[in-house]
């Protein structure tokens, strides 16, 4: 069963045709990639799914509700949550502060501890830095605040905008291993990168974005595969 | 070096060289007692401690909505005059000079609900349909509600001085190593204190408080994760503007004034601290609101009794002004802040 689904999703910016038509689906409990070039319409794509920009046509449905009209808060009280390009942690607040800034919408209070404990061994990192202001973390570390932030909501689904962004390619690797071991938890996920070598070898689907539409898909072994795919992202 | 900046290493030379040479000539002279410093350091610090309360105001919704509320010294109005409707029958009745901590506490609550209430009412209707508009257009709606909130006050209640009541027990004064301290002044740090350290708190420690820090730093994160901008934005607001009735209470009872128009200067006053301790930063603007209470308030027998100027004390607004000035010439990010440029556009 398709989990989130778009269909024929158009987003302006003023008069600016950023998406021309979207459709997409990402079926529960898999790990789709949306790949392209700069500028293609990956994270309006994202955004206009977590509700930060309005789609002037087409449906977004999410768990079988349309998300038409849905604030961003409410889409992230119902398990799609985002981890934002650029990662965007609270830099002023301390680590700990992010994590619970992560579990914003959430009231169990024990199930909260529990997640945080079992995020802090996925993380040991964090550990350390419980107490320290996020915005004084290496690279790495930040990201890895943002991911662990994300799923402190307990996330159904989870939209990564560009997780390798800036890294080392050391870290590239952690974090698509990261990704790995948060889907074999049960979170599907629809992850958007520039990195299509990495995204579509850990997909079980792709979707090849180019100005605005989709021009390929297919599953992410045969994406890699593709010609015209190697040609164009993967040199 | 360029000829701006050789201007303004010249300007910073004049100044300190103003302070320097005003403070050496003022304690040559000797011109004040010991109880009359005490006395100008006390009432900074009186009158600091409540641009501070209306600072933090203006910081705090700088930090969700990145808007100068130019209201906020009017809002603070409204505290006020709430506080004078409730003292003067408390007054005239005698329940305030009998039961001075119950009288004082209703006419607080009053200032503080009217206040915070006014506050969540101008974000509603003037600031809400402004949230997403970029440039002047928010700024200018806040000049618009500073002037409906003041010719609105004075249209329901006249434009005349009010006074506000003096009940006696606030002539009590306590003496301390040969200095006597106005009950007052020592009513008036205290509970603003106590209540600026409530604040702080709730910005620090509640969900509401660490929601509202989230979104000062990126709204648009803050929303992915769960929280409802629109809700944390009220919350300053009324957070604020309980803040600022608080103030206003305490203003009028210390210069025993209301007037519609008896925001505005506490308010430019406060907005200055706020920039002072650096906009946006809540610990900055109770530490800039009282160094400008302070600085208003010694400043002008300091630095300028000293250089000859016979009548210093009246001259205080131009040395308030001037530190402004000074601020936003050659450190915009203020004491505690950080640089605008650094922040996420």
């Amino acid at each position: 069963m398709a989990l989130l689904e778009l269909s024929d999703v158009q987003v302006f910016y003023d008069k600016i045709e950023a998406l021309k038509g979207i459709s997409l689906s990402v079926e529960a409990g898999r790990i789709a990639t949306l790949v392209g070039a700069n500028g293609a319409g990956k994270s309006t794509t994202l955004r206009a799914v977590s509700g930060l920009i309005h789609p002037r046509a087409g449906t977004i449905r999410y768990d079988g509700t349309t998300l038409a009209g849905r604030q961003p808060h409410e889409i992230t009280a119902m398990g799609l949550v985002q981890v934002p390009e650029g990662r965007r942690i609270f830099g002023r607040l301390t680590v700990e502060e992010n994590l619970a800034m992560g579990a914003f919408t959430r009231h169990d209070r024990r199930g909260i501890a529990e997640d945080r404990e079992r995020l802090l061994q996925l993380f040991p990192r964090l550990r350390e830095r419980l107490r320290q202001v996020a915005g004084t973390l290496s690279g790495g570390e930040q990201q890895m605040v943002a991911t662990a932030r994300a799923l402190m909501a307990r996330p159904s689904m989870l939209l990564m905008d560009e997780p390798s962004m800036g890294l080392a390619p050391m870290l590239v690797e952690q974090v698509f291993e990261t990704i790995r071991t948060i889907n074999a938890d049960g979170v599907t996920i629809l992850l958007v990168e520039q990195n299509a070598l990495m995204a579509l070898s850990i997909a079980d689907h792709g979707y090849v974005l180019e100005s605005g539409r989709i021009v390929l898909s297919g599953p992410g072994r045969d994406l890699l595969d593709d010609e015209r795919v190697r040609h164009a992202y993967l040199g | 070096m360029s000829a701006v900046s050789l201007a303004l290493w010249t300007v910073r030379f004049l100044v300190v060289a103003l302070v320097v040479a005003g403070t050496i000539g003022t304690i040559l002279k000797d011109r004040y007692t010991t109880a009359q410093w005490f006395e100008f350091v006390l009432f900074g610090l009186t009158i600091g401690s409540l641009y501070a309360q209306v600072a933090l105001g203006y910081t705090m919704v700088y930090g969700v909505l990145r808007l100068i509320n130019f209201a906020h010294g009017d809002i603070m109005m409204c505290g006020a005059f709430a506080g004078y409707f409730v003292a003067t029958p408390l007054e005239n009745s005698g329940f305030l000079e009998v039961h001075p901590v119950l009288g004082m506490t209703a006419i607080l609550a009053a200032g503080m609900v009217v206040s915070g209430v006014i506050a969540v009412l101008t974000e509603r209707i003037a600031y809400r349909p402004f949230r997403r508009v970029q440039g002047f257009a928010p700024l200018i709606c806040a000049f618009g509600v500073s002037f409906f909130l003041e010719q609105t006050f004075r249209g329901l209640f006249g434009s005349s001085v009010k006074s506000y009541p003096a009940p006696k027990w606030e002539g009590v004064e306590f003496h301390w190593a040969g200095l006597s301290v106005p009950g007052v002044d020592v009513l008036v740090i205290v509970l603003a204190v106590a209540f600026m350290a409530v604040l702080y708190l709730i910005v620090q420690k509640t969900r509401m408080g660490m929601a509202m820090r989230a979104v000062s730093e990126d709204g648009e994160a803050a929303a992915l994760m769960g929280v409802d901008v629109g809700k944390v934005i009220v919350f300053t607001f009324a957070l604020g503007g309980a803040m600022a009735g608080i103030a206003g209470v305490f203003y009028a009872f210390l210069f025993k004034q209301v007037y519609f128009y008896m925001g505005f200067t506490p308010g430019i006053k406060a907005f200055g601290g706020a920039v002072l301790g650096g906009i946006g930063s809540v610990p900055g603007a109770m530490l800039g609101g009282f160094f400008l209470g302070l600085v208003e308030s010694v400043g002008p027998s300091l630095f300028l009794d000293g250089i000859g100027i016979k009548a210093p004390y009246e001259l205080r607004d131009v040395i308030a002004y001037t530190l402004m000035i000074l601020v936003l010439v050659f450190r915009p990010q203020g004491i505690l802040g950080e640089h605008m440029a650094k922040k996420r556009a």
